[in-house]
């Protein structure tokens, strides 16, 4: 692609270049708003009154003696941050050598920062830490900080629950119920803020940009732990340490705790609105091509090329060659003088905006003059998703003009994808088509615990929108003892008989199902799948989604009918004789900011009814973080321990630190307990979110990537 | 009508393929191994080291080298992004000129001043520059916009009101020529704060320059060795 002489300046450029110095990371302009041993915005053991800068992800690993702590924390937004755990507590039969050696606890939290810092006023949160597991480590807090120049903050707070154990000044709000087994599970609002309350405080002083004393006084007595466990001893309500923070991704602190023991930590520190590699990478784009002008040569635009059998072929290969490089490919294309639709899939290119920019700059190179109009439809599992229509003249008079992006999205419409018109040049024996892969894959039940192994996936594109497809996990090793119990749920075992599927499977097929994508109307989708939809669970799923590409609103309906499968990842169903009809009607809506929500109200897998809230916050770079809870008809004996279904999920796009052009992504969902309370079929390919992708509600955020 | 020239017997000056490896550092897309392990290398990277990258230390080269491609080369330096390198032009539309390195970075001009990159990272998308006769009339003020696209992959716009000093005639010398060039200093003011570009104009060529290419990738420095 490259002509010969420029490979050589490259070789040269080393020898000869007079300027090419290197910038470090700029330093840390302000004091850090550090994490705690819990993963969660504070000192050392206790919270602040902080919170992180809008939009802060990170995981934390903390080991304290024979605990161990790992949170995932998100600021969700300015105000409010929410932190998942996993708790570990090794030794845990050190008094009563019957017991198991080791307990394990997941908690939720949320933070929220009533006040924020400003003159004499400090930064003021109020959190709940807990709120819906065991109440292992339930407390909740206020905490006010205040710094005092650049280097030194100063923590005070009152605790309740945990941390209102130690030092407590009694009761003020009354006494603080204890939770029984059937409260596990379900947020505990009857417990918040009742109890004794203990004053906590500290401070944190800054050495330099990199290291930074600690020191605190703590309100938790270690009950638990110290009097009920005999796991650590709490001598002192006084802990100190240093952190040193490493780059902007990295901090690490060591500590003394409670007279006893050492605390080790290790944060990672991640920005979702900052791409890791600066910005969006990638080899430039090819020019726009541009036209001779039509006075000077008006023969250029002649059409008569158009009545020519072969020239649409012809066209179309010259385009899929030149698209090839980008990983875009040709599903389909329609030609006549004056205009061009071209359907592609866009394998690679992580925006949507972008894909639609090189399709656009390749048409203006392939295509003759005379064709003005160019038609993208971008096709994702068969089915064109939305229909952008920009003219060939607008490419050519933007290209180089101030603000591009938003003078060519003024121009340029997005509408429904439409049907491919009659003279359509076909698929030109694309299909069927067969892809493979092979992945290393965990299935964890806690931190460290699961399995390691491979994940074979395959897929048979028999024609547009008709896929077959499949996946088998292989496991390698496992961490479980193999002593897995079928669940005590009173409810049908849905999903609690998890740790069974993971047991008694060492080969398990997964998925095998075929499915059809469908646009039969305009601003209307479908969706049918059969067959092993999911590890626990196969039969029949279908869904309709009405959703214009204009629309903040969506609406989509499912029906699934699903029996119960073996535990041994094959294809029986003898284990279980349980067949369900389930079914949700769904609206999304988009709050615009990124935010999203979604409604699904319905029958659940139990037999259970009642309704999902989510929402999500998505960045353009595909970065997503979001919760999600589920409230059935389901008895709290029913439910159980695990209560109803709810946690955290977050993707990753493996590109935002990368840089390079992939669409691998990292999608991982946490929840605290697998309960049968407010479980759905997990099934592949649901409409909304990929249909969404080549929506304006993608497009536009991401629409300066047009011309990148 | 771009003067992509082939060229034959060129392929004595191949240099080895470890320097284009130091070369790509700021790079495009390479192929992969394990998208994971490279997602960790890449955050590992810039909290172990910075997000520094070496510089390739070879045998100088000589404008007879340069000459014997036979297409004008355009050195770019983007110090914030390790990046360096010579470029040759690959696009021509009236007087816009855009200019690619061999990894696929490429840097516009309108009237030889800096418009658009692509591939750098943090690039310049837009921009509403002054021409060179602009910066050559001081005194007069003019309006100066950059839309760049941020590490958020938003689009940023930054605006300056911009006005030009002439320094002086002075005595240039890129790689063994010299060159009588006017010295421009172009100072730039928005309510957050000013910059300043400069140039070292022979006739209307722009010889040398020192230009604000986007919030992120800082400063680009641009000598024209082979015209």
């Amino acid at each position: 692609m490259l002509p010969m002489p420029r490979s050589l300046l490259a070789a040269l450029a080393a020898s000869t270049m007079i300027g090419a110095g290197l910038l470090a990371f700029p330093a840390l302009a302000e004091m850090t708003k550090s994490l705690n041993l819990n993963g969660a915005t504070g000192l050392i053991d206790m919270p602040s009154g902080e919170a992180q800068d809008d939009a802060t992800f990170s995981f934390n690993f903390a080991n304290i003696g024979p605990l161990t702590r790992a949170t995932f924390s998100f600021q969700f937004s300015e105000r409010l941050s929410a932190s998942f755990r996993f708790n570990t507590w090794r030794d845990w039969n050190t008094l009563f050598p019957a017991e198991k050696d080791k307990e394990t606890d997941r908690s939720i939290d949320l933070h929220y920062q009533v006040v924020k810092e400003s003159g004499y006023l400090p930064a003021v949160t109020i959190g709940v830490i807990d709120l819906a597991g065991k109440g292992m480590m339930a407390s909740e807090y206020v905490a006010a900080t205040k710094g005092f120049g650049d280097k030194l903050k100063v923590t005070a707070g009152l605790g309740w629950g945990r941390m209102g154990s130690n030092g407590g000044i009694g009761a003020p709000f009354g006494n603080r119920p204890t939770l029984s087994s059937s409260d596990y599970g379900k947020i505990h609002i009857d417990q918040w803020f009742r109890g004794d309350a203990a004053f906590f405080g500290g401070v944190e002083y800054k050495l330099n940009d990199r290291w930074t004393l600690k020191g605190e006084y703590s309100s938790d007595a270690y009950l638990l732990e110290d009097d009920q466990r005999g796991l650590i001893e709490h001598d002192s309500p006084l802990n100190f340490g240093i952190e040193y923070q490493k780059g902007p991704n990295v901090r690490f602190g060591a500590y003394s705790l409670y007279g006893s023991e050492v605390g080790l930590v290790l944060h990672v520190i991640l920005d979702p609105k900052h791409r890791a590699s600066g910005g969006v990478m990638g080899a430039a784009p090819d020019p726009v091509k541009a036209r001779p002008s039509r006075s000077a040569n008006s023969g250029a635009y002649d059409s008569s090329w158009a009545t020519q059998a072969g020239a649409g072929p012809a066209l179309r290969t010259v385009l899929a060659t030149r698209l090839a490089k980008d990983g875009i490919v040709v599903e389909d294309m329609a030609v006549t003088a004056d205009r061009v639709e071209v359907r592609i899939r866009n394998g690679r290119i992580d925006a949507g905006a972008q894909a639609i920019g090189r399709t656009a700059r390749a048409l203006s190179h392939v295509m003759p003059a005379s064709v003005e109009v160019f038609e993208i439809v971008p096709m994702v599992n068969g089915v064109g998703v939305s229909k952008v229509t920009i003219r060939r003249s607008d490419l050519e008079d933007l290209e180089f003009a101030a603000d591009n992006a938003t003078a060519l999205r003024e121009r340029v419409s997005i509408t429904d994808a439409g049907q491919m018109p009659d003279y359509a040049l076909g698929d030109a024996g694309l299909y069927p088509k067969f892809h493979w892969g092979l992945k290393p894959a965990l299935r964890m039940t806690a931190p460290m615990e699961g399995d390691v192994g491979a994940r074979l996936s395959a897929s048979y594109d028999l024609s547009p929108g008709l896929v077959l497809s499949g996946s088998i996990y292989g496991r390698l090793y496992s961490t479980s003892d193999g002593s897995a119990d079928p669940s005590a749920s009173i409810l049908p075992h849905v999903r609690s008989d998890g740790g069974l599927y993971n047991e008694n499977s060492d080969i398990a097929l997964e998925r095998l199902t075929m499915a059809w994508y469908a646009h039969p109307a305009e601003n209307l989708y479908s969706r049918v799948t059969l067959g092993y939809l999911e590890r626990m669970h196969a039969g029949v799923s279908g869904e309709l989604l009405w959703a214009p590409v204009e629309s903040k609103l969506a609406i989509g309906a499912e029906l699934n009918y699903t029996k119960q499968r073996n535990t041994d990842g094959a294809f029986g169903f003898d284990e279980y004789d349980y067949d369900i009809v389930t079914g949700h009607v769904s609206a999304y809506y988009d709050f615009g900011n990124g935010y999203l929500g979604q409604l699904d109200v319905g029958k659940y897998l139990a037999g259970d009814v009642g309704a999902t809230v989510s929402i999500d916050r998505v960045f353009v770079n595909g970065w997503r973080v979001g919760a999600f809870a589920t409230v059935t008809d389901a008895s709290d004996a029913e439910l159980g321990a695990g209560g109803y279904d709810k946690g955290i999920r977050f993707t990753i796009p493996l590109n935002w630190a990368l840089g390079n052009q992939t669409n691998s992504k990292l999608d991982v969902a946490l929840r605290p307990a697998g309960g049968d309370g407010g479980a759905r079929v997990d099934v592949d390919g649901r409409l909304f979110q990929w249909i969404r992708d080549y929506h304006t509600g993608a497009l536009d955020p991401e629409w300066g990537r047009v011309w990148r | 009508m771009g003067p992509r020239v082939a060229l034959t017997g060129t392929g004595r000056l191949v240099f080895g393929a470890l320097i284009l490896a130091t070369l790509s550092a700021c790079g495009s897309s390479k192929p992969q191994a394990s998208p994971l392990a490279q997602a960790l290398g890449a955050v590992a990277k810039n909290t172990l080291h910075g997000g520094s990258a070496a510089a390739g230390t070879q045998a100088p080269v000589t404008r007879a080298d340069l000459e014997k491609l036979g297409t004008p080369v355009l050195q770019a330096a983007v110090a914030a992004r390790a990046f360096a390198a010579l470029l040759s032009p690959s696009d021509v539309k009236g007087n816009v000129v855009t200019w690619t390195s061999q990894d696929s970075v490429t840097f516009t001009f309108r009237d030889g001043i800096l418009i658009q990159t692509r591939g750098l990272g943090p690039d310049l998308m837009s921009a509403e520059a002054p021409s060179v006769s602009q910066l050559l009339s001081s005194g007069v003020t003019y309006e100066r916009a950059y839309y760049f696209l941020g590490a958020d992959d938003q689009p940023t716009r930054r605006k300056y009101d911009c006005s030009t000093a002439i320094v002086g005639k002075e005595s240039l010398e890129i790689l063994e020529r010299s060159y009588t060039v006017t010295h421009v200093v172009e100072t730039c003011s928005r309510p957050q704060g000013s910059m300043t570009n400069e140039y070292w104009i022979d006739g209307t060529t722009v010889r040398r320059s020192h230009e604000l290419l986007s919030g992120g990738a800082g400063f680009v420095d641009f000598a024209r060795i082979i015209d």
